[in-house]
């Protein structure tokens, strides 16, 4: 796609508890990024909000939230999916010539108000899976792990080794939630096992956060950032709800969504074309995972590419040098922080564990119990 | 830090009613009385559903042509738990493979028992056990045991 979005300016908040309420969150994020970009609300034509209203306890949640980042008489909308999907809606309201200033807001507060792990119950279908009780978002997410890990013959230690490298790029990034200082793959082994193989430090942490995006078209790039980050292309799927008609070794849905973004960007082999690449990772096995499937990493390699380095900050393919999910998920905002981490680094902004060259970047979201929708977005300078 | 408050509140889950489209499962509980998994066969692709939906997921087409499924099959993934789905601790850890059942396409969720957590492994063999005395429920099939 040529260069009709740029990403102006983000803001990221994260923590287990940011005493707060969703309102003071989104005038924080929104006036903050407003003010980082010398502008006002007056600038902003469009906002698009991503909230879920059960883990809000309301519904339509996001009508006490758009005054609050200056959307008041305003065109406002709702995203009840994954962040990622917010920003490319947004994006399309760019691309169609109706907007030039759009402010895409995410946010939960499931560190301190609302139980993560445990609401999945409530997505599940009332009438089969809630009823067989034994379904969550945890034990779901390890009948996926032990079932990739068993089809690339990799031992649980991957989990451990993929952990402790999150943990380490999120130990450096003050955006992050869950910052370990001088963590080891034994530390991580030791933590209790939720649902086996998967243990406490292999699995997101509960997170109050949020993501403010300001996305703007060619015309107001120019005018409002030095530093514009360029949608290049995007791209969703949606694989079935009910996990006995999956592939849980793998992802389509992600496969799907990379494949159509890598068209739209014209993106051949994005092993080596990408530079880095921030993925929607809720446990550990997720990353290498969801990495195979979008063509990042060799089917069944993914444990020696990891132990080389490869995925590191300064490897050949950096994945997730911003920490990832591990060190933070605020459900909601995961993805659009995915798409502002890799943002960061194409920006040359991302201190301690900037990625050297670092010129087109994926940034991945999803949705749905073990990645049933999936959303990626291709960015570059 | 500016002081927040904090106010509990609580969805009434238990106002809602959900309307099911039950042909699928009602033939599969018909047929579990007598102690057999009757899944919905697709007629267009000949893939077999248990239980069966009245549609078929890939060529989004009306299915209702029963097929008998076997109550044997192959565990395709497993975990073992600690805690319920609500986060309360278990006495025993409780394994929770997805099992194949032969001649299904679909896989199904289950308990397992007769075997030791460290014995479970992808791939082995396994059997639904059935109630001593069936009654048309899911309860018939109450877990699986090794082959
Ligand atoms: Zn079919």
């Amino acid at each position: 796609m040529e260069k009709k979005v740029a990403i102006a300016g983000f803001r990221i908040a994260a923590a287990p508890d940011l005493e707060t309420t969703r309102e003071r969150l989104v005038f924080d994020l929104s006036k903050g990024l407003l003010d980082d970009l010398g502008i006002t609300r007056d600038a902003v034509d469009n906002f698009v909000f991503c909230s879920n209203d059960f883990m809000d306890g309301r519904t339509i949640s996001h009508v006490f939230i758009g005054p609050a980042a200056g959307g008041y008489m305003k065109d406002q909308t709702k995203v009840e999916m994954d962040g990622l999907n917010a920003m490319i809606y947004a994006s399309m309201g760019i691309i169609s010539g109706q907007y030039d200033v759009t402010m895409v807001v995410a946010l939960s507060l499931t560190g301190s108000q609302a139980s993560p792990y445990l609401y999945t119950d409530y997505s599940l279908d009332p009438t089969y899976d809630r009823q067989l009780k034994l379904l969550n978002e945890l034990s779901a997410a390890a009948l996926e792990a032990r079932s990739y890990l068993t089809a690339g013959g990799y031992p649980e230690e991957l989990l451990d080794v993929v952990a402790a490298q999150d943990l380490k790029n999120a130990a450096a990034n003050p955006g992050q939630a869950r910052r370990i200082d001088g963590v080891s793959r034994e530390r991580i082994k030791g933590s209790p096992y939720y649902y086996e193989p998967l243990r406490e430090l292999h699995c997101y942490p509960p997170t109050d956060g949020g993501c403010a995006m300001l996305l703007v078209s060619e015309k107001k790039a120019k005018e409002l950032t030095d530093k514009p980050v360029w949608l290049l292309g995007m791209g969703r799927s949606t694989d079935i709800y009910y996990l006995g008609d999956r592939d849980l070794s793998t992802s389509l849905s992600a496969a799907q969504a990379a494949e159509r973004a890598y068209a739209m960007a014209g993106i051949k082999d994005p092993a080596s074309e990408l530079d880095l690449a921030e993925i929607m990772s809720l446990f550990a096995h997720q990353e290498p995972l969801l990495a195979e499937a979008m063509g990042l990493l060799e089917k069944g390699k993914a444990a020696a590419a990891y132990e080389a380095g490869d995925t590191a900050v300064e490897g050949r393919m950096p994945i997730n040098p911003s920490g990832g999910p591990l060190g933070a998920h605020p459900i909601c905002a995961t993805g659009l922080i995915r798409a502002a981490e890799a943002a960061r680094q194409l920006r040359g902004e991302a201190g301690e564990n900037q990625v050297k060259k670092a010129g087109v970047a994926l940034a991945h979201g999803q949705d749905g119990v073990c990645a049933q929708q999936s959303a990626v977005v291709i960015l570059g300078t | 830090m500016e002081e927040t408050k904090v106010v509990t509140g609580a969805w009434e889950l238990s106002t809602f009613k959900f309307n099911i489209e039950g042909r699928g499962l009602q033939l599969m509980l018909k047929h579990m009385k007598d102690r057999k998994l009757m899944g919905i066969k697709c007629h267009q692709c000949g893939t077999v559903y248990l239980p069966g939906p009245f549609y078929c997921r890939k060529c989004h087409i009306r299915i209702d042509e029963p097929a008998e499924v076997s109550d044997h099959g192959q565990v395709m993934t497993f975990t073992i738990g600690y805690a319920d789905v609500r986060g309360n601790p278990l006495d025993e850890p409780r394994i929770a493979p997805i099992v194949k059942l032969d001649g299904c396409d679909s896989w199904i969720m289950g308990v397992m028992q007769g075997c030791a957590p460290e014995d479970v492994h992808v791939g082995m063999r396994v059997k639904v056990h059935w109630a001593e005395e069936t009654t048309g429920s899911l309860q018939d099939m109450q877990y699986f045991v090794p082959e």
